[in-house]
């Protein structure tokens, strides 16, 4: 009864989240697109005045410094080209979604950043290395820097049960997602699922949000996004690149790394480049608050 | 100051019966403050530097320079790894350059040319201590009364103009830049047409030109992007990155430029016809302007 309660109430939270579904869709669509028009780019841009006022912010950041101040869109994508700022737009408009450490109650915000940008990031490196479709590699990093957002609403909407949960990973070592079934009924996988449904952010994303803890047992279309984000999760989770809670991460299983042809040795060499990108993608956190 | 040009080409290198005159190397120039030595780029041009600078620099002492890259586009760099004075003990070598946020870091960008893969040297092998410091538009001091501006110029990826004054005397680089234009559809019959982005964008376009023409303002000498004419660049190089010659000509005029060199040629261009290219702007400006033009020439020097 409580539970059910519980889930009404996360319904309730993420169908308030403060997102733009449908920018954020319609940015997806247009950064993978290579024959995007300044013009669409402007206008998917413009139509959301938060997400605008965030890439202008970005744009006059010390990164560019650029002496005098850009003050529009359109002196921006003259000056800077279509594809500077596609990549702050999208960066920009992901993040721009996700909360403020206000927000964050058993959770780190620090921690969890810096792990759901290392799974984007090492998802999108290990879809490199497996030759993936270059116009397709911006739905790993999304999907990766997505993949734990299930836990804001839990985290956020029923934090006592939330902080149970991490009780019980500490207490009988499990991984975060059982104790979480097990305080809250329900798993950030669950509620991520949800999440990128109402966001319509496409059956592949929605999938590796949804299943990066039970990869072994997915049967659907989406196999190689699915198995490169639960990979990428195990990687950060052991070599300890951020935290968002999961102190006893579960090795996914052999299938999973077979099918990616990835090995630790793999994973252990690629640490440094996955640390420099994270430093790199930081800067957009700073447009959060 | 002194100037000299090592590699003038743009795209590739392009040896051959028909680059005889003009060169066949890809961008760089040596830059002089009596015995202080600057670089502009590591195109292929850079080899026969660095050879130079074996013969003439190192009997003297380490060498100890600064290499300024435009951009880290291929015809810029390709030439690092054949610049000999970085495998010899004792050389130091700061090098700087613009860095767009989603690339590796320009160690990687340039260093890593020097890979296996690529070459039969690695990085960590060499002797030489390397530094590399990403840049952005600002005004420096270099030291010895030189002043350095640099200025974001309008390419597919970050790129940046140099602007040296020392001593009362200006240069100034342009490579690679195309003229700013309004990317937005004017015409109000596109289906794309939004009147607000159409009537900002000539407006934008307008003013970032302008600033460009502040940043050249009155220089000694500048060596500026002609990779097309005007009319190859209308015709379908439009979003290219690269200036007509007849547009740096009106540019550098306006910006009251004492000498302009063209630089960045076509890898097309034939010695044949870059020196019929020079005879006939020559004649068009004649009496018009002060400014005095030449088509860039591998091994041409200038002293301001």
């Amino acid at each position: 009864m409580e539970s059910q309660s519980g889930v009404a109430a996360i319904r309730s939270y993420i169908d308030k989240m403060p997102s733009l579904p449908t920018t954020v869709s319609k940015i997806l669509e247009i950064c993978n697109d290579p024959n995007t028009s300044p013009a669409d780019l402007n206008r998917v841009i413009s139509l959301d005045p938060v997400l605008m006022g965030k890439v202008m912010k970005l744009i006059n950041s010390a990164y560019y410094g650029i002496t005098q101040e850009v003050t529009s869109l359109v002196r921006a994508i003259i000056m800077l080209g279509i594809n500077t700022v596609k990549n702050l737009a999208l960066s920009t408009a992901v993040l721009g979604n996700l909360g403020s450490q206000k927000d964050f109650k058993a959770l780190n915000m620090e921690g969890f950043w810096r792990h759901s940008l290392c799974v984007g990031v090492t998802s999108k490196l290990i879809a490199k290395k497996r030759k993936i479709n270059p116009m397709i590699l911006e739905e790993y990093f999304m999907s990766g820097l997505l993949h734990d957002l299930g836990k804001i609403p839990l985290n956020n909407v029923v934090s006592d049960r939330y902080l149970k949960a991490m009780s019980i990973c500490d207490k009988q070592h499990v991984t975060l997602y059982k104790a979480e079934r097990e305080a809250a009924a329900l798993d950030h996988c669950d509620v991520g699922r949800y999440i990128m449904e109402t966001w319509k952010l496409g059956a592949e994303v929605t999938d590796a949000v949804a299943f990066h803890h039970t990869a072994e047992g997915y049967g659907g279309a989406s196999k190689d996004i699915v198995f490169t984000v639960t990979m990428a999760n195990y990687f950060a989770n052991t070599f300890e690149i951020g935290f968002a809670g999961d102190r006893y991460p579960e090795k996914p299983d052999e299938t999973v790394f077979k099918f990616l042809g990835v090995t630790l040795d793999y994973l252990e060499e690629i640490a440094d480049t996955v640390s420099n990108e994270i430093e790199k993608a930081r800067v957009f956190l700073k447009t959060g608050d | 100051m002194k100037i000299k040009l090592w590699g003038v080409r743009g795209s590739i290198p392009c040896p051959g019966a028909d680059t005889v005159e003009f060169g066949g190397n890809t961008s760089s120039l040596e830059l002089r403050f009596g015995e202080r030595l600057v670089i502009i780029d590591a195109g292929s041009g850079i080899r026969p530097l660095g050879d130079y600078l074996m013969r003439h620099d190192l009997p003297k002492g380490p060498i100890k320079t600064e290499l300024f890259i435009s951009h880290t586009h291929w015809d810029h760099i390709m030439g690092f790894p054949f610049f000999t004075p970085i495998f010899i003990p004792g050389t130091k070598l700061s090098i700087y350059g613009p860095v767009t946020y989603e690339e590796e870091g320009l160690d990687r960008i340039i260093g890593d040319q020097l890979t296996y893969r690529y070459f039969p040297v690695k990085r960590s092998e060499l002797a030489a201590e390397l530094k590399f410091f990403p840049l952005r538009e600002s005004t420096m001091d270099l030291g010895d009364g030189i002043r350095l501006t640099t200025k974001y110029l309008n390419h597919p990826i970050l790129c940046l103009g140099y602007r040296f004054e020392h001593e009362g005397k200006v240069f100034c680089t342009s490579f690679d830049h195309e003229p700013f234009r309004n990317v937005f559809p004017t015409n109000p019959d596109d289906p794309n047409y939004d009147r607000t982005a159409a009537e900002e964008g000539e407006r934008v376009a307008a003013e970032e030109n302008e600033k460009i023409l502040q940043f050249y303002q009155g220089c000694d000498l500048l060596i500026h992007d002609s990779q097309y004419t005007r009319k190859e660049y209308l015709d379908s190089r439009l979003g290219w990155g690269h200036t007509s010659y007849e547009d740096a000509i009106n540019a550098a005029h306006k910006a009251e430029v004492k000498r302009l060199v063209l630089f960045h040629h076509d890898p097309l261009r034939t010695d044949r016809q870059l020196r019929d290219f020079e005879q006939t702007f020559r004649e068009q400006i004649a009496g018009k302007t002060k400014l005095e033009i030449w088509i860039a020439r591998e091994g041409m020097e200038f002293e301001l």
